[in-house]
């Protein structure tokens, strides 16, 4: 619980620093410099028992489905790394109060600053490892805001993409590594995972896990070859350098190794790929960072190689590489740290940090000269300073290394070797800046900065000294309880004295400091070290270039491929059923099983006219009109075939359809040319005939198999039931309003969505009519003709009292509400085109889309009013109506239903009528 | 007898009616009752959720029909998650509407949108075949209908697009109903699953057949490839406010493909078990990619989040297709995640192309944003959410697929698939947020800078994102409640004992009509 | 004896529908096309009739009532458009 409030308090109090700055006032600094020492009051009140060997595991189970479980672990690592993100964290925040100009947004700094460091507290103290990915990626994120700070700046915001996505890759693999893990132990958490060394060593599955796991750690700690989004990462304010960038999130690579020490280190992958990449990174890095003339770039490949240093002791797999480890991480953070603030100090003095335009500051710095002198030396491994206490056990390491047999050489001297170039860079960055003639052609006066800001300095050296003078007393406690803690188990012999007698750490020690004094001069002399040019390709390069084929790639593909052509979109869907319909076929025989009616002679009449009209349609359809024509006559073909095989309502409801669709069609063709022009190429028409026959033919083939079997059906429950249950004898009609009168309900509300869409479609729009006709004949001149307004009037009523019958009788003969609708709308529609649209108008004055309305609302009504009697929604009843002249009449609540439908339909027609018809309205041609 | 089953669609139907009637009444009055009617609808959905989370599956018989002769809606854990998820939405998104006046453009938007919920919500709650099919036609109509809406120049096209396509895809759905009903003899999706593993060899293929070209109309509506390349444009297009919704739409292609396939097509299904799985895996890692890919090469923040919906729609796919009990229950919990990520995307995009008074949201330099600090913050955690990244609930959702994956033949390719998507969708957006929010121009001289977006638009993405959180907070229960539904999917004899069994008509004397 | 008029009446009518199939192909005039679509509306109601007596049931005569006004409104339509363009004024 105490840890995860410790986690807590700087990642959700991120937002605290914007929050009391804007209502109270209070320097965003302060709130958050109380935070961090909120919880590493915390952590120091568990530090007693964590130093005194004991591990602290708590939390609760979060998603166990995921494995992912809010488990929390305080050990001596652990606590080492909570001291150093919180201790460092501290002074960082102190010192980027002084660092940051006034209009720079300092709420947005210290929230985010906050969110990295409560995220990285997470890392280093998660006991289960999915809940540590996940911190992990959180570091990611808020080192990426934080690179970006400076957003007007390209080069912050390029660095700043590129850490994300160096690391969030990184992330993604540590991921799929963790996962593994998971697979293998059983169990995400650490405890289990740490004692479970053996099992995941003999896995078959080990190496995958082992590179997905170094690729996670290799990517966050900079190490080669993904060391180039470090140097990158510089675009950042320097305080953001010194915490990231050298003291903590780079090293989570390192935690990472030091955490899964017992679980994978000892093996010989292990060590090659591990100790490989630690020697090459450091080697590589300390070479470059001699020739950088940024004095931040200095120091972030000289972190990348001292980064390289730590990998490689891990790498060794043995205890006591991995104290060394331990005690290099503490020494480096501290050291670096307070470089980066005095480069912070000289940026901020001086304004510029090339190493060539500096020269001679002690003059004028001469305390923050002494301080960076004295840090430099740590880093150079200088005795009596803390890294040289590391710097002696790596040496010593090196020469312990059982692995390379005979060529056992190898690593002391690749060591020495990077030692020198670490001698020669230290050397160049206090000798080039501090030392030497003043400084020529600054934009000011250089001095001493403000008070507070060389504080965290001061307290950092100072802890260089300590740490170099007294180690045993300042160091040993701690570095004991994180050894402990890495290798789980025994610590080896090591001893922090000052002097072990002369040996030959120490030789190699000696050849090193001379060696690069040597190298930095030489090279400064004679050999032009000022004049070395950078060489303008790294990995950043690739890495963008990469990006940018990435994305100038997926622009082709995509826009190849999804072209917005609806002609292609509709080929891949019908050749994608084609597919399906090929794979799916096998095994179909397409032999009749059940007797078939002998076809006679008016079938195959209507069939071949069917055909025939359906073909001329579609290969006419240029011609619009004749198509249209065509149409009607399709339709009309398609309503005897029903006719024919004893489907009456489906011929009335299909005839009905066809000829208002045929009506409407022609509403719109007006406005449109009379021909379409023909403007695929030959390939792609003789391609679309094809695959248009194939799935027309396809589609008839499945109706052929399946009208040419025997079927059994649920049918027979609505030929029995219409009646007795449905109070009805047309089966067809109680099964629409009854049965599944549900769906009826859903398609009508299809149909009033529709006319709603055309409404909403045809809103403003204005058309301009055409002057002349396809031939180029001028229109006639009559608009109303008399002859049709004689002929249309008494249609109407006529066809309303047609519709009155099929609507009543709909539920035992042919008819219902559907039909009964149609005949209404067309007979109104007669009128508008009879007597004109204002005609029409003036006479029907209502608003359509409210008939839409009200006979939605009426057949839902019928399906509530049975909520009334206990029944499910739509539950029908009906009763017999002693009518005197009528006689006998049947009473059904699904009448009422269907009397909705028959509203619905009619105002469908009617909003489409008046809508389309209204198109040409106002802007139209004389008379 | 307990009508609340059906209540999720009385209530658009009734509201949608009502405010097609609602022309001559005050603008607030409108807005007014339609929010009234979501937020009932998201009350609804909650209840049903408690019902059915530790009762038993509930069915409903419309008209009083037994099943399977008449229409039942079923409510079970995943149909009451998915209406929870799809009140949610349509909540935040209508908040955002009014809350633009996006509606001033089309007077009949708040029918429309009321429409387009009685659809999907009809669409989750059916458990009849050709029933589905109405759905289908009502949420496809008015989602052509809102997506008109504003009849801007892209978006007809869009619409024409996707209703010429769906139209197609319902020919086809009429087509595989018509050979399932022809060989199988019924619609009931229980009684389905009763039939097809009694079919004979001979009527075997025609069912395959019509299984399969169900797949193609579902994988058509919820996008996948080689069927979903119309979706980024379209959605791109549409209103802020009816592309949040539309990310629902996608999820009902995939529930659909959840509820028919495991259940009458699943291992029991005789010849014709496990019809869909050769398709859809591959397919669905191609979907994968292809969408992440879009989102690189997208060059506005709407077509990006255009492309994120198929993105989303492939990891989502890639767990529907291991068809086992893990899968799926990574594949609800990744649908309501994904869901409410795009929503939210889509209406943060929104409100920060309205900032953005030069460039909109196309990815050029422009002049900062006035509310640059804080769209960018929601356009971060948007953009956490929609790539996967810890600590929201994409990535609780990506692990949930890559450990359920784990155990597949294929799950090398998986694991690198999902995971190289999310890399490319990661680095997409931090291209898109610094060209956006950190690469800024000085802004042109006496342009009046636009006004903050109001309380309640932001609190519409505000909300989405709350649920976001909320399902990694609580994520203990929601993947226990994903799994449980999983687990009813995994083993549908519940589900047809729910709707069959007990009192119901026995459907065994099935008669033979020829 | 009626059956044999059925018959002849009938072929006839099939013929007759042939006829109006080969005017709708042929045209040459969109005017001759609608007055062949009208003749084919004709045809159609009075084989719907035949049928009918055919088999002695009355359903039929609604449905030829219902073609022969569906067939009126269709031919007034295609009329109107070919004279005046815009079908509602």
């Amino acid at each position: 619980m105490l840890l995860s409030i410790v986690i807590l308090i700087p990642l959700l109090g991120a937002w605290l620093p914007t929050a009391l700055s804007r209502a109270l006032g209070v320097d965003p600094a302060r709130t958050a410099a109380a935070l961090a020492a909120t919880s590493l009051a915390l952590i120091l009140s568990q530090a007693p028992d964590v130093l005194a060997g004991a591990t602290l595991v708590s939390g609760w189970s979060w998603i166990p489905t995921a494995g992912l479980n809010a488990t929390f672990r305080l050990d001596g690592f652990g606590l080492l790394f909570a001291l150093l993100i919180l201790g460092i964290g501290l002074l960082v925040i102190l010192y980027a109060r002084y660092y940051l100009s006034p209009e720079e947004s300092k709420e947005r700094f210290y929230g985010l600053l906050l969110l990295f460091m409560g995220a990285m507290l997470g890392v280093v103290l998660a006991e289960n490892l999915l809940l540590l990915v996940t911190f992990w990626e959180l570091t990611s994120l808020s080192s990426f805001l934080l690179i970006g700070f400076w957003r007007h700046d390209a080069d912050a915001r390029r660095g700043a993409r590129l850490a994300l996505m160096v690391t969030g890759a990184g992330g993604l693999a540590l991921l799929a590594g963790v996962l593994l893990i998971g697979h293998v132990v059983g169990s995400f958490e650490l405890s289990r995972v740490l004692a479970a060394g053996p099992v995941i060593k003999a896995h078959p599955l080990y190496e995958t896990m082992l590179v997905l796991v170094l690729l996670g750690a290799f990517t966050k700690s900079a190490q080669f070859p993904f060391h180039f989004w470090l140097p990158h990462a510089m675009a950042a304010p320097t305080p953001v350098s010194a915490y990231l960038h050298s003291a903590t999130m780079v090293k989570a690579g390192i935690f990472l190794l030091g955490r899964l020490f017992p679980a994978f280190a000892g093996t010989e992958t292990w060590f090659y790929i591990v100790s490989g990449v630690g020697l090459t990174t450091q080697l590589f890095a300390a070479y470059v960072a001699l020739f950088r003339h940024d004095l931040k770039g200095l120091l972030a490949y000289s972190t990348v190689s001292h980064l390289g240093l730590i990998t490689l002791l891990f790498g060794f797999g043995t205890p006591a590489g991995a104290v060394a480890a331990v005690f290099h991480t503490i020494n480096h953070a501290v050291f670096k740290a307070s470089l980066f603030m005095a480069a912070g100090i000289v940026d901020h003095e001086t304004g510029t940090r090339d190493m060539r335009r500096l020269s001679g500051l002690a003059r004028f710095m001469p305390w923050t000269a002494a301080l960076a002198t004295i840090a430099a030396g740590a880093m150079a491994g200088v005795p009596l300073l803390n890294g040289f206490l590391s710097k002696e056990m790596f040496f010593a390491e090196t020469l312990q290394v059982q692995w390379l047999g005979s060529r056992y050489w190898v690593l002391p001297l690749a060591a020495t070797l990077a030692s020198v170039f670490t001698v020669a860079y230290s050397t160049r960055f206090v000798h080039d800046v501090f030392f030497g003639p003043p400084p020529q052609g600054l934009a000011r006066v250089p001095h001493e900065p403000p008070r507070w800001m060389k504080v965290p300095v001061e307290i950092l050296v100072g802890l260089c000294l300590l740490v170099g003078l007294l180690p045993a007393l300042i160091v040993d406690p701690l570095l004991r309880a994180a050894g402990g803690a890495v290798l789980q188990g025994p610590l080896p012999e090591y001893s922090l004295a000052l002097w072990h007698g002369f040996n030959l750490p120490v030789l190699m020690s000696g050849v090193a400091l001379t060696g690069g004094a040597i190298i930095y001069f030489a090279r400064r002399y004679y050999f032009g070290l000022h004049g070395y040019r950078q060489q303008r390709y790294d990995g950043r390069t690739l890495a963008e270039g990469l990006v940018a084929l990435a994305v100038a790639g997926s622009r082709r593909l995509v826009d190849g491929v999804a072209n917005a052509s609806l002609q292609r979109y509709v080929l891949l869907l019908l050749l994608a059923t084609l597919g399906v319909g090929l794979v799916g076929a096998r095994g179909l025989s397409l032999a009749p099983i059940a007797a078939l009616t002998p076809p006679d002679a008016l079938a195959v009449a209507l069939t071949a006219a069917l055909a025939i009209a359906a073909i001329a349609a579609t290969a006419l359809h240029t011609q619009r009109l004749l198509a249209l024509v065509l149409i009607g006559v399709v339709g009309l073909v398609v309503s005897l075939v029903f006719v024919r095989f004893s489907a009456p309502d489906l011929a009335l409801t299909q005839l009905l359809v066809e000829i208002v669709t045929v009506l409407l069609l022609l509403l719109a063709l007006y406005f449109m040319p009379a021909e379409s022009p023909r403007e695929s190429s030959r390939f792609r028409r003789v391609r679309d005939t094809m695959v248009a026959v194939a799935v027309g033919l396809g589609a008839g083939l499945l109706a052929w198999a399946l009208l040419t079997r025997p079927f059994s059906t649920i049918a027979w429950y609505y030929l029995e039931h219409a009646k007795p249950q449905g109070g009805g004898y047309n089966v067809v009609n109680v099964i629409l309003v009854d049965f599944r009168g549900f769906d009826t309900l859903g398609e009508i509300t299809v149909l009033g969505i529709a006319a709603v869409a055309i409404l909403a479609l045809l809103q403003e729009l204005r058309l301009v009519a055409p002057q002349r006709d396809w031939d180029g004949r001028p229109w006639a001149v009559e608009r109303h003709p008399l002859m049709l307004r004689v002929l249309a009037r008494p249609l109407l009523p006529l066809a309303l009292l047609v519709s009155v019958y099929l609507f009543l009788r709909g539920h035992n003969a042919p008819g219902g509400g559907f039909i009964a609708g149609l005949v209404t709308g067309t007979a109104i529609l007669l009128q508008y085109v009879a007597y004109g649209s204002d005609w029409a108008r003036e006479r029907l004055p209502w608003n359509y889309s409210t008939a839409i309305a009200l006979g939605l609302l009426l057949a839902t009504a019928t399906g509530l009013a049975s909520w009334a009697f206990g029944a499910p929604f739509l539950t029908s009843t009906f009763g017999y109506l002693h009518w005197p002249v009528v006689g006998e009449f049947e009473l059904a609540s699904a009448m009422v239903f269907d009397l909705g439908i028959y509203v619905v339909v009619v105002g469908v027609v009617m909003v489409i009528v008046g809508r389309l018809g209204a198109l040409s309205g106002s802007g139209g041609r004389g008379t | 007898m307990n009508h609340l089953p059906i209540v999720p669609i009385l209530l658009p139907l009734i509201a949608g009616s009502v405010l097609l009637l609602s022309t001559r009444w005050p603008a607030t009055a409108r807005h007014a009752f339609s929010l009234a009617a979501v937020v009932a609808q998201l009350a609804v959905a909650i209840t049903l959720l408690v019902m059915v989370t530790d009762g038993p599956i509930r069915v409903y018989a419309l008209g009083g029909w037994a099943p399977p002769f008449g229409i039942v809606l079923v409510v079970d854990r995943l149909a009451a998650a998915l209406l929870v998820l799809t009140a949610i939405v349509a909540c935040a998104s209508l908040l955002y509407a009014v809350a633009r006046d996006t509606e001033a453009a089309a007077p009949r938007f708040h029918a429309l949108f009321q429409f387009q919920l009685l659809g999907i919500q009809g669409a989750f709650l059916t458990g009849d075949l050709f029933n589905l099919f109405v759905f289908f036609e009502v949420l496809l109509i008015a989602s052509y209908a809102l997506l008109l809406h504003g009849l801007a120049a892209d978006r007809v096209r869009a619409a024409l697009h996707v209703v010429v396509l769906n139209l197609i895809g319902s020919a086809l759905f009429l087509l595989g109903v018509a050979l399932i009903y022809g060989v199988a003899g019924t619609l009931n999706f229980a009684d389905l699953a009763r039939v097809i593993p009694a079919l004979t060899s001979a009527d075997a293929p025609l069912a395959r057949i019509g299984a399969l070209l169900l797949l193609v109309v579902f994988a058509l509506k919820s996008a996948l490839l080689p069927l979903g390349f119309w979706l980024p444009r379209a959605y791109g297009a549409a209103a802020a406010a009816v592309a949040a919704l539309f990310a629902v739409l996608t999820k009902v292609g995939v529930y659909a493909v959840l509820r028919v396939y495991p259940l009458a097509f699943g291992p029991q299904a005789g010849e014709l078990a496990n019809v869909a799985e050769p398709w859809l895996l591959p397919l669905a890692l191609a979907t994968l990619a292809f969408g992440a890919l879009g989102v690189l090469a997208a060059r506005s923040l709407r077509l990006a989040a255009g492309w994120v919906v198929l993105y989303s729609v492939g990891s989502l796919l890639v767990a529907v297709a291991l068809f086992s009990a893990d899968g799926y229950a990574a594949a609800i919990y990744y649908t309501v995640h994904s869901t409410l990520a795009s929503a939210a995307l889509f209406l943060v995009v929104d409100l920060v192309a309205a900032d953005r008074t030069t460039a909109g949201d196309r990815l050029d330099a422009a002049d900062a944003m006035p509310h640059g600090a804080l769209l960018g913050s929601f356009f971060f955690f948007t953009a956490v959410a929609v790539a996967g990244v810890p600590p929201l609930s994409g990535f609780v959702g990506k692990v949930l697929i890559l450990d359920a994956a784990g155990a597949h033949p294929a799950a090398a390719l998986i694991w690198s698939s999902l995971l190289g998507a999310a890399l490319v969708v990661i680095v997409a957006f931090a291209r898109a947020g610094s060209a956006v929010f950190w690469r800024t121009v000085p802004a042109p001289a006496g342009a009046p800078p636009p006004p903050r977006p109001s309380l309640a638009a932001l609190a519409a993405p505000a909300a989405i994102l709350g649920c976001v959180a909320a399902l990694v907070i609580w994520g203990g229960s929601a993947t226990a409640f994903a799994q449980a539904a999983a687990r009813d999917l995994d083993n549908p004899a519940g589900y047809i004992e729910a709707v069959l069994g007990g009192d119901h008509a026995q459907p065994d004397d099935r008669r033979r009509l020829r | 004896m009626l059956n044999h008029a059925i018959d002849i009446a009938f072929g006839l009518l099939g013929l007759a529908v042939v006829f109006t199939l080969i005017r709708l192909a042929l045209g040459p005039d969109m005017l001759d096309r609608v007055l062949a679509l009208d003749t084919l509306y004709v045809n159609s109601a009075a084989m719907l009739v035949l049928y009918g007596l055919e088999l002695g049931t009355g359903r039929y005569y609604e449905a030829a009532l219902l073609i022969a006004m569906l067939g009126f409104v269709t031919t007034v339509v295609l009329s109107k458009y070919i004279t005046r363009g815009d079908v509602i004024e």
